[in-house]
């Protein structure tokens, strides 16, 4: 038998028995489907990760004061005093840091006549832009000559402007943080979200305005660039600071320490701890709903090779070696599982686009991503359940006596 | 040149759980191309088991089968298979067409297991066979929704259309009304004529006089083998008035 023969063979049944062909394939449609989903979500997420480490970069480092728990959740404590202005002179003089910028939070709220803002005012030391990768979209961001004299300027973020001002120019304008006004001198552009925060929706205002007014003698956090690699910046930042801190902790137990020391690379290492479980996860959606979809396809290649015993006995005295007859079944099923596999196919790719569409609106970064290896691989594993199933059947019909199967009734 | 089949000494028992059914017990016969031969008896002689061994269904249990001067027993699976695909055909009495297949797609099953024949040719060999039992206007209908006499010419069609060198036909009239039977047996005489070799399985005596020859099978033994070199239609006509 030739192999168009084959084909076409196995199209036909399934032609003729359309509804039962229907309801055999849904399992390896929800399988193929689910996974052709997942993995187009998941790559779409990968993306919107992966932009905002690159925003980062990959050599910014965070210090929060706090302290990992066991088990490895960090507890961060954004009024914990352990973060001194000292310590800050030390990680300046460290080699394998540059340009270091302490941060200190201002309580607001902040107002422009009647619009107050939720925004979050982060007194900022003018390393921080740098550290952070930004830029101003309109004016200028707070420089060194703004920090040494204590400017009461304010940058805004674009969502903060947004919220204030809407479409007017802010620049030149007044807001009032608590008592005291300052004046706009920038907006940044948008960072979208950082560890998982809106960054946006922030003003920032001199380090050493902010101390003055809140009378912090430690810093909410800090943000540091390493020099070169970052590993060996976080074995001497955390030294440093335990060393100044007079924390003995010679087995690196991160629940000893005061501080929580945060980089881009730990946050790519979350991202691919996160697609480990998604990848496991998807893995096992796929296995359970193949296994369940090529149980439910051997049982009808059974029943089929039973209803067609007489067709097999036929062809067998037509001349089909037992090898024609075992083909011939096979590829039925390989065909019903390929064509579950492509019809899953385009419902997930169409559910992907669709959770796309939506997503979007909310997350500007994220877009829909098709999953190449994954939709070949699925249909691969769906063929693949044709074979594993179909070959129990198929070997039944293809080894059943002529004789007898003509008789049969 | 050898004669096309030559059996010596053929037995053949069932085995059903180790229960012994002996059905033919020694049949010696031998058949030239070209012939058209009526293995007559009653119901359960074993004329049709004695078919299926003739036609490489199934295998003696002992004895020899020579086809065309070459012993049997020592083919494999496959050689055999290939046989029934290349030199032999049947006509069963239950048709035994794909219902929901049309007359050409039945009648051109047999070709997906001929080596010799191009995919490209198969219509056309199978357009020839369908001409030659009379059905070219009926081709594209689906065989469930021919007459009973329609069938049994597909299925003739679908034996002939190998261009086999032995056509077995198992009761083909049994299922058929008198008048499309004779019109089946008319069929089958003329390709007798037009050379091919025909093995004519019946329990009818009407039926068997169609053929040049008649053997008479009894409790799985040869009872009579008689030739009759004149045609019997007038007597078949007679008793289908
Ligand atoms: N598979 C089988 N197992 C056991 N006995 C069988 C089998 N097939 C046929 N027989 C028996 O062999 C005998 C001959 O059967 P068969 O060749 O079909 O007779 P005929 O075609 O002459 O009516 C019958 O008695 C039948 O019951
Ligand atoms: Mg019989």
């Amino acid at each position: 038998m030739h192999t168009t023969d084959l084909l076409s063979s196995a199209f036909t049944a399934l032609r003729r028995n359309t509804g039962r062909s229907t309801l055999t394939m849904l399992g390896i449609v929800i399988g193929v489907g689910s996974v052709v989903l997942m993995s187009s979500v998941g790559a779409s997420m990968e993306r919107v990760i992966l932009s905002q480490i690159s925003s980062l970069g990959s050599k910014s480092m965070v210090i929060f004061p706090g302290s990992n728990q066991e088990g490895g959740a960090s507890q961060v404590f954004a009024g914990h005093d352990s973060l001194t202005f000292e310590d800050i002179e030390r990680l300046e003089q460290l080699t394998t840091i540059e340009s270091v910028a302490p941060i200190v939070f201002m309580p607001g709220p902040v107002k422009r006549g009647r619009e107050e803002s939720s925004a979050q005012i982060l007194g900022a030391h003018p390393n921080f832009f740098h550290n952070q990768n930004m830029e101003a979209a309109e004016g200028r961001l707070i420089d060194t000559f703004d920090e040494d004299r204590s400017a009461r300027f304010a940058v805004l973020g674009p969502d903060a402007k947004e919220e204030l001002f809407g479409e007017s120019d802010p620049l030149g304008k007044e807001i009032t943080v608590g008592e005291r006004s300052f004046t706009i001198v920038g907006v940044t552009k948008p960072l979208g979200s950082q560890f998982f925060q809106n960054a946006d929706d922030r003003i920032y205002v001199p380090l050493s305005v902010a101390r003055q007014e809140t009378g912090q003698k430690y810093a909410s956090y800090i943000t540091m660039l390493a020099t070169d690699s970052f590993d060996i910046a976080f074995a001497d930042v955390k030294g440093l600071l335990r060393s100044h801190h007079k924390i003995e902790n010679p087995k690196d137990d991160p629940e000893k320490d005061d501080f929580i020391v945060r980089s881009s690379e730990q946050a790519n290492d979350i991202l691919s701890s996160v697609s480990l479980g998604l990848t496991l996860f998807i893995t096992t959606v796929a296995a359970i709903s193949l296994l369940v979809g090529g149980i439910g396809i051997m049982n009808i290649m059974l029943v089929t090779v039973t209803e067609r015993t007489r067709e097999i006995g036929l062809r067998k005295a037509l001349g089909a070696r037992p090898r024609d007859i075992l083909l011939q079944f096979l590829a039925e099923s390989i065909a019903l599982t390929f064509l579950g596999g492509v019809i899953g196919l385009g419902f997930g790719l169409g559910f992907g686009f669709l959770i796309a569409i939506i997503v979007e609106r909310f997350l500007s970064t994220y877009e829909f991503v098709v999953s190449m290896p994954s939709m070949i691989a699925s249909l691969i594993m769906a063929c693949l359940t044709g074979v594993i199933f179909g070959i129990s059947p198929a070997r039944k019909a293809s080894l059943l006596d002529p004789v007898e199967s003509l008789r049969y009734e | 040149m050898p004669p096309l089949i030559s059996l010596t000494g053929l037995h053949k028992s069932y085995f059903n759980e180790e229960v012994e059914t002996p059905v033919l017990h020694g049949i010696d016969l031998k058949i030239d191309s070209g012939e058209f031969i009526a293995i007559m008896g009653p119901s359960g002689s074993g004329k049709s088991t004695l078919m299926h061994i003739l036609g490489f269904l199934d295998r003696p249990t002992k004895g020899t089968y020579a086809f065309l001067g070459e012993d049997t027993s020592e083919k494999n699976d496959d050689a055999l298979a290939l046989i029934r695909a290349t030199k032999v055909s049947f006509v069963f009495q239950a048709f035994h067409l794909l219902p929901r297949a049309t007359v050409l797609e039945n009648v051109m099953l047999p070709l997906l297991y001929h080596p010799g024949i191009a995919p490209s040719d198969r219509e056309a060999y199978a357009r020839k066979a369908i001409a030659s039992v009379g059905l070219s206007d009926r081709e594209s209908f689906l065989s469930s929704q021919l007459s009973g006499g329609q069938k049994q010419r597909t299925a003739i069609a679908r034996a002939l259309v190998t261009e086999p060198a032995l056509i077995f036909a198992d009761e083909p009239t049994g299922n058929l009304d008198s008048a499309s039977g004779l019109q089946v047996m008319e069929v089958l005489e003329k390709l007798n004529a037009a050379g091919h070799t025909i093995i004519l399985v019946t329990h009818e005596r009407s039926t068997a006089e169609f053929a040049d020859r008649i053997v008479h099978i009894k409790d799985g033994l040869i009872e009579s083998d008689t030739r009759s070199h004149k045609r019997r239609r007038a007597s078949a006509d007679v008793k289908l008035k």
